[in-house]
């Protein structure tokens, strides 16, 4: 029996019986499912209402030509097409050509308002107990908007006046946004109309759809959906940290486990520590890339659904797992570290705090530097372990991909983090393995790492 | 081949100058030891000795700070790994698997085929009361079922040395006589044997030879039979056929230093040098017996003898430990 026979059965052990776990299959189909939740069921859980809302606005109309424009905005239909505009302008933002025209229906989550005019001279403060009046049934709102009259038609070349909405305490924001969106247009076609312009010639004259940006490539092909490269830095970002974190954590609780329940003496009788170390490394390794191999599948079988898999390059993939292995063993190797120097899970949460600080924030850095790829930071970045994998893969994924020899110096930066925290994780591994007692610090494992 | 030219073979494991601290706390010191093939060895003394840390040093668990270690003629027990069978005090199991597959990684991890393991190991849980079991979870066997299933692991793949510290701690009485009996046809299969323990009946009842450690110094290291020789006999122990006898008479048989009375019996001991059937004989003809024998050797007192003067726990609390009545100590 030689060493690498034993660590291939440590290794086949360790990731046979993770792997066909509930817990295991559970977390890698639970973060997709958990993002769909997020993305499409959590506005619509927010955006429901138990029963619709009706707001009587009372309206105090110094310029006596608003009343009509208002009604015609906050008509149930008009709101919804309103929305509907909104919302395709903010997606051709994200993705120019995405936006598509739908039909206006009334939107159903959106308060119905009514329009009570009162006379121009009304006192505003003699409206207040109306406002807050408190025997209003549990679906009724009120609000109160007065326009004076230099708010449609100036004086001369001078500023417009405004109007001022008042509302109680429990006015729903969505509402006063409605309230004031409907003023703005009312309020910009009725001065339009006061000067004499036609509102709707003016309307089309300034309405100009975003362009869809056409990628060229050197090669002149054209490449498309700058939309999903914005996004690439950041799922390249989630799938290393996803992968660290579920080979890497799993390392430790199963090291944890072996340590607290004695079965580790047991295992060195047949290894020595070193392959025991390696078994566990390799075998959770297996694990992170059948969760990240799921991911990318799934991505790829989304894109190609798309017709859209011609947007990534292919050696981003190759990139990804490059990358994913450096930080892996960087972290994973320090997680095995930490697994075997405490006796139970408890214990090592204190250590895991840095070590969790310096996983998350380059993580949390990839969108930002996917947006600024050849900035000074990004660069420097790209050479500093254990963020490097996240800087350079951020930047190979970004618009502006590093030349060869930034990602050739950052895998070898990698490599030589890699292999000095594994030779620390395995001096570590040796002595801890067989320590009970008081959980150590950083302090003590360093000291640890001396001694042998 | 030492100077009393009792090894005759080459050892299965010899320890030469081995040291080992942790801190400023000296664990083992000076150890040397050498184990014949074949033998089977124990290393005994109370809790606290060092036989854990020896052993772990032997198994490469722990490496020594100076000193040589040789295992089955190999520099390191890492390059025998495969041929030494180590039964740990802390033993533990994946709770969550079951006892076949744990067997089966354990044999393999010692590169058997899977095939022969099961059928050994089905063959040995049943020696030891525990059939059918392969299929049950670890988790949802007793402390003693999992610690035979320990020892099957350790000896799954038919070791040539084998090493099991506290074997019979925390079983029944039961559990400890089929364990014994498969530690004894491991022992007829030819393995060498050490095996620690901090009961001294048991060490006398296994063991060719015992190495005495206290307090991390090797202070005995004898074959039973030279250890019978020197220390016997010494005693006697006379039980009367009539509870009420008077037994002053016994004080001036020849040969007789003093009596010394327990429940029901009495022990006379014996001036060097003299003829023990003499000494029967003469009892018997003063005092009718119930039961008259010579005293064997108990490691009990030899320990005793060794550590009485250095102060510390009482003799009392020790010779509780040592006959494992008080169980562990911390």
């Amino acid at each position: 029996m030689n060493m690498f026979q034993r660590i291939k059965l440590v290794a086949a052990r360790d990731f046979l019986v993770t792997v066909s776990s509930k817990g295991f299959l559970i977390g890698v189909f639970i973060m997709p499912v958990m993002g769909l939740l997020l993305v499409v069921m959590i506005p619509k859980i927010m955006a429901q209402r138990g029963a619709q809302l009706t707001v009587e606005v009372a309206l105090i109309d110094g310029s006596n030509s608003m009343t009509e424009a208002l009604k015609r905005e906050l008509d149930p239909a008009v709101i919804a097409a309103r929305r509907e505009a909104g919302r395709r302008a903010a997606a051709e933002q994200a993705a120019p050509g995405a936006g598509q025209a739908a039909p206006a229906t009334p939107d159903l989550s959106a308060p119905i308002f009514t329009i009570k005019q009162l006379p121009a001279d009304s006192a505003i403060d003699a409206q207040k107990a109306w406002l807050t009046d408190d025997k209003l049934d549990k679906r009724a709102r009120r609000a109160l908007l007065s326009i004076p009259a230099n708010a449609v038609a100036r004086p001369g070349t001078g500023e417009y006046g405004t109007y001022a909405l008042y509302a109680p305490r429990n006015l729903p924001e969505d509402a006063e946004t409605l309230l004031h969106d409907a003023m703005r247009v009312a309020l910009t076609t009725e001065r339009l109309r006061a000067d004499g312009l036609d509102p709707e010639v003016i309307q089309k004259a300034t309405r100009v759809a975003r362009a869809r940006t056409v990628m060229v490539s050197p090669d002149g092909k054209q490449q498309g959906s700058p939309g999903l490269n914005r996004a690439l830095p950041f799922i390249m970002g989630i799938l290393l940290f996803m992968g660290v974190m579920i080979g890497g954590q799993g390392m430790m609780t199963s090291t944890i486990e072996e340590k607290s329940s004695r079965v580790v003496e047991v295992l060195l009788a047949a290894v020595s520590p070193l392959e025991l170390m390696w078994g566990k490394l390799l075998g959770h390794l297996g694990i992170g890339l059948v969760m990240m191999a799921v991911y990318v599948g799934l991505g790829v079988l989304a894109l190609t659904q798309f017709a859209m898999f011609g947007l990534i390059d292919p050696l981003l993939i190759v990139y990804l797992l490059a990358f994913f292995l450096i930080a892996y063993l960087v972290f994973g190797a320090i997680m095995l570290a930490i697994g075997a120097a405490v006796n139970q899970l408890a214990d090592a949460q204190s250590l895991m705090g840095p070590v969790m600080l310096l996983l998350v924030t380059p993580y949390i850095l990839t969108p930002f530097i996917g947006q600024r790829p050849d900035s000074t930071f990004a660069v420097a970045m790209s050479f500093i372990p254990p963020i490097n994998p996240f800087a350079m893969l951020a930047r190979l994924a970004s618009s502006s991909p590093p030349p060869a020899w930034q990602v050739l110096l950052s895998l070898a930066v990698g490599l030589l983090a890699a292999w000095i925290a594994v030779w620390f994780a395995a001096k570590i591994f040796r002595i801890g393995l067989l320590m009970h007692g008081k959980p150590p610090s950083f302090g003590t494992l360093i000291k640890w790492a001396r001694m042998s | 081949m030492d100077s009393t030219g009792e090894i005759r073979v080459q050892p299965a494991l010899r320890l030469q100058g081995v040291e080992k601290s942790f801190g400023a706390q000296r664990a083992v010191s000076a150890l040397d030891l050498a184990v014949p093939k074949g033998e089977t060895c124990g290393l005994i003394g109370p809790s606290g000795a060092g036989k854990t840390t020896s052993i772990r040093l032997i198994m490469s668990i722990l490496f020594p700070d100076s000193g040589q270690v040789e295992v089955l003629g190999r520099a390191s027990a890492l390059e025998a790994k495969d041929r030494v069978g180590y039964l740990p005090e802390e033993r533990g199991v994946y709770r969550k698997m079951k006892v076949g597959a744990f067997l089966k990684y354990l044999a393999g991890l010692k590169g058997t085929p899977e095939s022969a393991a099961l059928s050994r190991a089905r063959e040995l849980l049943s020696q030891l009361g525990l059939d059918d079991i392969l299929q049950k979870k670890c988790e949802d066997l007793s402390k003693g079922m999992l610690q035979r299933v320990q020892f099957v692991g350790s000896i799954l793949h038919k070791p040539e040395l084998l090493i099991l510290d506290e074997p019979f701690s925390g079983l029944d009485p039961v559990s400890v006589r089929m364990l014994k009996s498969v530690v004894a046809d491991e022992r007829r299969r030819g393995t060498t044997i050490l095996f620690s323990t901090h009961v001294m009946a048991q060490a006398e009842e296994l063991c060719d030879r015992v190495v005495m450690i206290h307090k991390g110094r090797k202070v005995l290291d004898e074959s039973m039979s030279t250890l019978r020789r020197r220390y016997d006999p010494t005693r006697v122990l006379f039980e009367p056929l009539d509870a009420d006898a008077d037994l002053s008479v016994l004080r001036d048989v020849p040969g007789v230093l003093s009596l010394q009375r327990s429940e029901g019996d009495v022990q006379l001991r014996l001036a060097a040098g003299t003829d023990p059937a003499s000494v029967i004989r003469e009892v018997a003809a003063r005092v009718t017996p119930a039961r008259i024998e010579i005293a064997r050797i108990r490691l009990e007192d030899v320990f005793v003898d060794f550590v009485r003067g250095e102060g510390g726990e009482s003799e009392v609390a020790l010779r509780q430990h040592l006959q494992g009545l008080a169980g562990e100590k911390a």
